[in-house]
């Protein structure tokens, strides 16, 4: 199952690799919307500074949501979702390397959004270990949620916008989750330990979700 | 009491707002499933209607 | 052929949960209009919550059923249940709605505003939006089969996500002291809590005989569509053989 999950999470990888559309489209997105919020918010008051964790979060889940839908219109092309149901794989293994593969480019996009938010909004990072345990767990959160919701919809044509309707209502706790345990981790809340624990939490609630409704939602009518 | 005091001290609009537009939403459902209902029992076969 | 006599969603099951509502309906709003007293902080404000916590309870109920009906569906694979969560699903986004504007309008009165971000009325306004998702998918033309599939799914998880949403938002909301309003005096007691009970009921039965005809009418258009879809059918027959018989107005 483990090289079957790495299978589809190589291929998924590699396609976005040669394509370039994570690094040369979703990342520029995500930070546009950064320097958007700048504009709207004005740096010179104080805003942007204490804002610094949501905003980084609203972009990065902006920027799942394009993860999310690009990873399903890879499949979108006729043939390819039967060819992939004959190779016998297994639904579970398939969401997770779907999953998997979402996550990587999310993590590459976090980290680099992270320097965007030092150098934009000269935020300080305090807490590295906190920092780092939120950006994964709410980062797993976000990969399952968003291929379970992504396969949900990946028959429709109008997945690319009932795909953000259905999925960001279900992602808002763990925008609450990510942006108070970020603040803890810049020294500006408390609890941040809890809220990670609450990431942690959805993350492998909707990884076994996923798991187990992957198939079902593969099924052939 | 002035009627302007006396409606301020009751909350009267707000209360009337309230129930009001409780009717409407549910009232209003209920009349519109209704009429549906009505109108797709014209088209479907009596057979397949096991409830009256 | 004799046009079939119109008839409706109506049964004797629905006559008496309607006459039921309806004497309901009557004494909820005798008693929380007129003959319950004021409340000694809210005034006559209290009296919105004669329709506001019924219609937040069986909000949650309506979920409920909406979430049991899907997984039900996913086991059973009969129309029934798929039916029966769309009926339930429409009924707690209405209910939900309903929750959140008499929410509003007693807001207003009590705290001065419209709308505060405590942690009840922000997840039930993510809830208000998860309902809203899921009448989207169900109006999406698909393939029935799939249709039903992907809406008993997004039906079944309506619960964990709203359960996430809620304790999330609930201790988001408790760290911020200013931010914790009851809606209720604790001391509710004596005619107000009978009026309270009496409004439960009512409005629980008039929900009853809204979901039982939404249900109805959710089964009437599941076989239209497939009269429509056999109608489809016979007509490509009949243009590819015109020779053969075909018979008029079959069914099943």
């Amino acid at each position: 199952m483990l090289a079957d999950v790495r299978l589809v999470a190589g291929k998924d990888l590699r396609v976005e690799w040669r394509s370039r559309v994570g690094l040369g489209q979703m990342v520029p997105f995500a930070v546009l919307v950064l320097v958007l919020f700048a504009f709207a918010l004005d740096p010179d008051r104080g805003i942007l500074t204490r804002a610094t964790a949501g905003l980084y979060w609203v972009a990065t889940l902006f920027a799942g949501l394009l993860a999310v839908q690009r990873a399903f219109a890879v499949e979108s092309a006729p043939g390819v979702r039967e060819a992939m149901r004959l190779t016998g794989l297994d639904p579970a293994a398939w969401f997770l390397g779907k999953a998997a593969a979402i996550a990587v480019q999310l993590l590459v996009l976090e980290a680099v959004l992270g320097v965007g938010v030092v150098v934009l909004y000269s935020a300080d990072l305090q807490g590295p270990l906190l920092l780092v345990a939120t950006c994964v767990a709410a980062t797993v959160g976000i990969a399952a949620a968003g291929t379970l919701y992504g396969v949900l919809a990946a028959g429709l044509a109008v997945r690319d916008t009932l795909v953000p309707l259905l999925l960001l209502p279900v992602l808002a706790p763990v925008l609450l989750g990510a942006t108070r345990a970020s603040e803890a981790a810049l020294g500006a809340g408390v609890d941040g330990w809890s809220w990670c624990g609450l990431l942690a939490v959805f993350a492998v609630l909707y990884t076994m979700l996923g798991m187990m409704f992957f198939g079902t939602l593969l099924e052939e009518t | 009491m002035s009627l302007g005091a006396l409606v301020a001290m009751t909350h009267a609009g707000y209360v009337a707002a309230g129930w009001i537009a409780t009717v409407i939403v549910l009232g209003g459902y209920a009349a519109a499933t209704i009429r549906r209902g009505r109108r797709l029992s014209l088209v479907v076969p009596p057979e397949e209607r096991r409830w009256s | 052929m004799t046009t079939p006599t119109p008839t409706s969603t109506a049964s004797p099951l629905t006559r008496a949960l309607g006459i039921v509502s309806l004497v309901g309906v009557g004494a909820t709003a005798w008693l929380g209009l007129v003959a319950s007293p004021r409340d000694r902080l809210q005034q006559d404000a209290v009296r919105l919550m004669y329709v506001h916590v019924p219609a937040v309870t069986w909000m949650y109920v309506a979920v409920l059923v909406c979430a049991l009906a899907s997984g039900m569906w996913l086991r059973k694979r009969t129309d029934g249940w798929d039916v029966l969560a769309g009926a339930a699903a429409e009924l707690a986004l209405l209910l939900t709605g309903l929750g959140l504007l008499t929410g509003s309008v007693w807001g207003r009165p009590t705290w001065g505003v419209y709308w505060v971000w405590d942690a009840r009325l922000t997840s039930t306004a993510i809830l208000f939006v998860l309902l809203l998702g899921y009448q989207a998918l169900r109006r999406y033309p698909a393939e029935p089969q799939a249709r039903s599939r992907m809406t008993a799914v997004l039906g079944l998880l309506l619960v964990p996500n709203a359960m996430i949403v809620h304790f999330s938002v609930d201790w988001w909301r408790s760290l911020h002291q200013d931010a914790t309003v009851s809606k209720l005096d604790a001391s509710i007691e004596g005619l107000m809590l009978f009026t309270l009970a009496v409004s439960f009921v009512a409005m629980g039965v008039v929900c009853a005989w809204l979901l039982v005809h939404r249900f109805r009418v959710g089964w009437l258009e599941r076989s239209a569509e497939r009269h429509l879809l056999d109608a489809a059918l016979a007509d490509r027959r009949a243009d590819a053989d015109p020779s053969a018989g075909v018979a008029v107005g079959g069914t099943r």
